[in-house]
């Protein structure tokens, strides 16, 4: 693949609203604490029409709104203004893991509760789809280029990495605001307990929406991404193995992409699950395949301590956090981070992002 | 430039189970639209669907558990096994790692979303049964699919509504013509429940009786279900194996409206289906068919017909609705317009439009291909991909040279 840009980052979280508060958050010590009669950490303060205002957004689920906040974010923060743009040539790409289930188990309960089952509210079918975040998006922001939904689950990020990458190297789009988030919801929370938190960790809410261009020599990008490679491991025991193969695959890429400032991999992403000896050993396989390449123990980067587990969302938050950080410090200028990813059923994945502070120099 | 054939096709429909069985279905005008089955329909005002009743998951799958994956899933993977049952491949031949799958879908495990919220009403969370967590997520679609094929490569489930296939067949195109696989297997899937009907019921786009896309009085569409999925291969090794193609995939494009989230807009669609063109390298002189979205809903088919009088110039070539026959699959929709494009092709006929008698003053212009099929020789096909949030996605495909 050819290099990707990321220039701008919009964030929403319960550890702050930006790449560097959530970068502050990781170095610091306090573990925030539910409201109680919430069902995790939420975003808080968000509401739609505080945020949004009432024209437009009477049929948003919190979802939707979350993602348009989040896409007007990053375009602000990339300083991008729609008005000069080309509009259908900016596209969107979100992942999740099955939309907004509230919406649609909602929708749903209406047909069993009511007397004439068909009554439900016509206004509010189109948050029952998982491309509802996307397309009201597009709607808000007039973006008539490419605009999918992916439902990646775990791997909902580096998905839309891929995905984003290829519709930018074929020159289907320009310009993409590309990421995953997610609401909490008792739904979200109820099917983030089911199928298991580690110990002490809440379920949350919130996510980041990147803005990808096609990588410049000229640009000052906050971080590339040099290489993403997904695959899918039947067997619970190959996983490991397949996983690493992936983190190996992402790294000769930016080898390849990446070689007129090669450097280490120091930091790497990986949410974590309920079962603690798969995840080591996932852990283990990303480590090693990551030495191959030169590095030596690699730091863990999470969010989740401080903005609770946001599901297909938690990996979009942990690379806001790590932009934040290249930002804060020259000294990070050009490490390397892998983001690995693995579903239940099997599926992994993983990408190589290079990190850079934001500066005249860095181009 | 890599070339990419299509080789194998998997249609799990109510028309018919199997590229045979569903090439007959078309030729013969089969409906497979009934009262539906799967949920109880009382209090419902209009109680059509398209369901494959006869869906024994079991007897087509040969590597994954049916009862381990929801009903979705299970349409995704037994129309991928048959899928790669009639391209013939030689799995000792190929890499499992260069085996994609990429998979489109509306509202992924339906079924299990209806379960959840019937006993959310029943006992509150506490009384969900915990296994409904598990196989809620919609990227279990493609994860079934790989699972089943043992395919290593990328596994991806797209979301884009009810153009989800189009999107999926793109990107696996362009996962070979990239060099990330040799062969992907790509379509949509999704499942008739109780919610969706009652969605589209309330926007007032069900049918009454029949779905007769572009007839006058048409009074709109059915909700239906099934897998659909096609093999794409990298052309070089597919005619090396000697496989006999039914078609080569020529190119594709999406755009989005954005401007509304249920009502699609003719000029964007003509944008959508100039550009296919353009990435397609044809002309629109050389399109013989169209495989239409053909809802079979009054706004959507004269926006559909207007597009296409406006992106062909006013020479628009035969356009039918399978979804006449069919219902609307929803993600799966346009993979079934992908197969059916590319039987039009590979067999030299164009499937029909059924239940249609009276021309649409709207459209009179309009040829729907109606009720019989039609013996013709098929260049190229274009088949249309429209969606909720305005996300179209048109695919077009061509005789195997």
């Amino acid at each position: 693949m050819t290099a990707v840009a990321i220039t701008g980052a919009g964030v929403l979280s319960a550890a702050g609203r930006a790449p560097a508060e959530l970068a502050a958050a990781l170095s610091g010590t306090a573990t925030p604490e539910c409201d109680p009669g919430e069902p995790g950490l939420g975003v808080p303060g968000f509401d739609t029409r505080a945020e949004l205002g009432r024209k437009g957004t009477s049929f948003f689920d919190r979802r939707t709104a979350l993602a348009v906040v989040a896409c007007r974010a990053a375009l602000e923060d990339a300083g991008i203004d729609l008005a000069t743009a080309d509009r259908k040539r900016v596209g969107i790409v979100l992942g999740t893991s099955a939309g907004s289930v509230k919406s649609s188990v909602e929708y749903a309960v209406e047909t069993f509760t009511q007397d004439r089952p068909h009554m439900v509210n016509p206004g509010l079918f189109p948050t029952t789809v998982m491309n509802c975040a996307a397309g009201q998006a597009a709607i808000w922001f007039g973006l008539r280029g490419v605009n999918a939904t992916l439902a990646g689950g775990p791997l909902a990020l580096v998905s839309v990495l891929r995905y984003g990458a290829n519709l930018l190297s074929t020159g289907q789009a320009d310009v993409l605001l590309a990421g995953v988030v997610d609401e909490l919801t008792p739904h979200a929370a109820w099917l983030a307990r089911t199928t298991g938190l580690p110990a002490s960790t809440q379920p949350g809410e919130g996510g980041a929406v990147f803005t990808l261009s096609a990588a410049r020599r000229e640009a000052a990008p906050d971080a590339e991404i040099l290489g993403v490679a997904l695959g899918f491991a039947p067997e619970f025991g190959d996983r490991p193995a397949a996983l690493g193969r992936c983190v190996r695959r992402a790294l000769a890429s930016a080898a390849t992409v990446g070689a007129d400032r090669a450097g280490d991999v120091t930091t790497v992403s990986m949410r974590s699950t309920a079962d603690e000896r798969q995840d080591r050993a996932m852990w283990r396989a990303v480590c090693r395949a990551a030495e191959e390449a030169g590095a030596r123990k690699p730091e863990s980067l999470t969010t989740r301590r401080h903005a609770g587990d946001c599901g297909a969302a938690t990996a979009a938050l942990d690379l806001a956090a790590l932009i934040g950080r290249h930002r804060a410090s020259g000294d990070l200028d050009g490490r390397l981070t892998v983001l690995a990813a693995h579903s239940p059923e099997g599926a992994v994945g993983a990408a190589v992002v290079r990190g850079w502070s934001r500066g005249p120099d860095q181009g | 430039m890599t070339r990419v054939l299509i080789t194998g096709l998997g249609p799990v429909s109510s028309i018919g189970i199997g590229a045979a069985a569903f090439e007959s279905g078309l030729r013969a005008g089969h409906c497979g639209i009934r009262p539906i089955g799967s949920f109880d329909t009382t209090g419902f005002p209009r109680v059509l669907g398209g369901e494959v009743q006869v869906f024994d998951a079991g007897s087509i799958l040969s590597r994954i558990e049916p009862e381990e994956w929801g009903r979705s899933s299970q349409f995704a993977a037994a129309a991928a096994r048959l899928a790669a049952r009639d391209a013939g491949l030689q799995w000792e031949r190929i890499d499992p790692e260069r085996v994609s799958v990429v998979i489109g879908t509306t509202s992924g495990e339906a079924k299990v979303t209806e379960m959840f919220a019937q006993q959310l009403v029943g006992g509150g969370f506490e009384g969900v049964d915990p296994d409904i967590a598990r196989r809620l997520p919609a990227d279990r679609l493609s994860s079934a699919v790989s699972a089943e094929l043992d395919a290593h490569g990328e596994s991806m489930t797209i979301a884009t509504a009810c153009s989800a296939s189009n999107y999926a067949l793109g990107y696996a195109y362009d996962l070979i013509v990239s060099g990330e696989a040799d062969v992907v297997f790509s379509g949509g899937a999704d499942s008739v429940c109780r919610w969706a009907h009652a969605g589209f019921l309330r926007l007032g786009a069900v049918a009454e009786r029949t779905c007769s896309p572009f007839d006058r009085d048409r009074t709109g569409m059915v909700t239906a279900e099934g897998g659909s999925m096609l093999v794409l291969e990298k052309a070089e090794l597919a005619r090396a194996r000697g496989a006999v193609p039914y078609a080569e995939f020529l190119g594709y494009a999406s755009n989005c409206d954005a401007t509304h989230m249920v009502m699609p807009n003719a000029s964007s669609i003509a944008d959508c289906i100039s550009a296919a063109h353009e990435t397609a390298g044809v002309k629109t002189g050389d399109v013989d068919y169209v495989c239409a979205h053909g809802t079979g809903t009054p706004a959507n088919d004269v926006t559909e017909a207007q597009a296409l009088y406006e992106a062909f110039g006013g020479d628009v070539p035969p356009v039918s609705s399978i979804k006449s026959m069919l219902g609307h699959t929803m993600g799966a929709a346009s993979g079934f317009g992908a197969i059916a494009s590319a039987l039009a092709i590979a067999r030299g006929f164009l499937p029909p439009t059924i239940g249609w008698s009276t021309p649409d003053p709207e459209m009179a212009w309009l040829d729907p291909i109606p009720n019989r099929h039609r013996q013709a020789p098929v260049r190229v096909a274009q088949n249309n991909g429209f969606a909720f949030g305005g996300n179209n996605a048109i695919v077009m495909l061509g005789a195997a040279s």
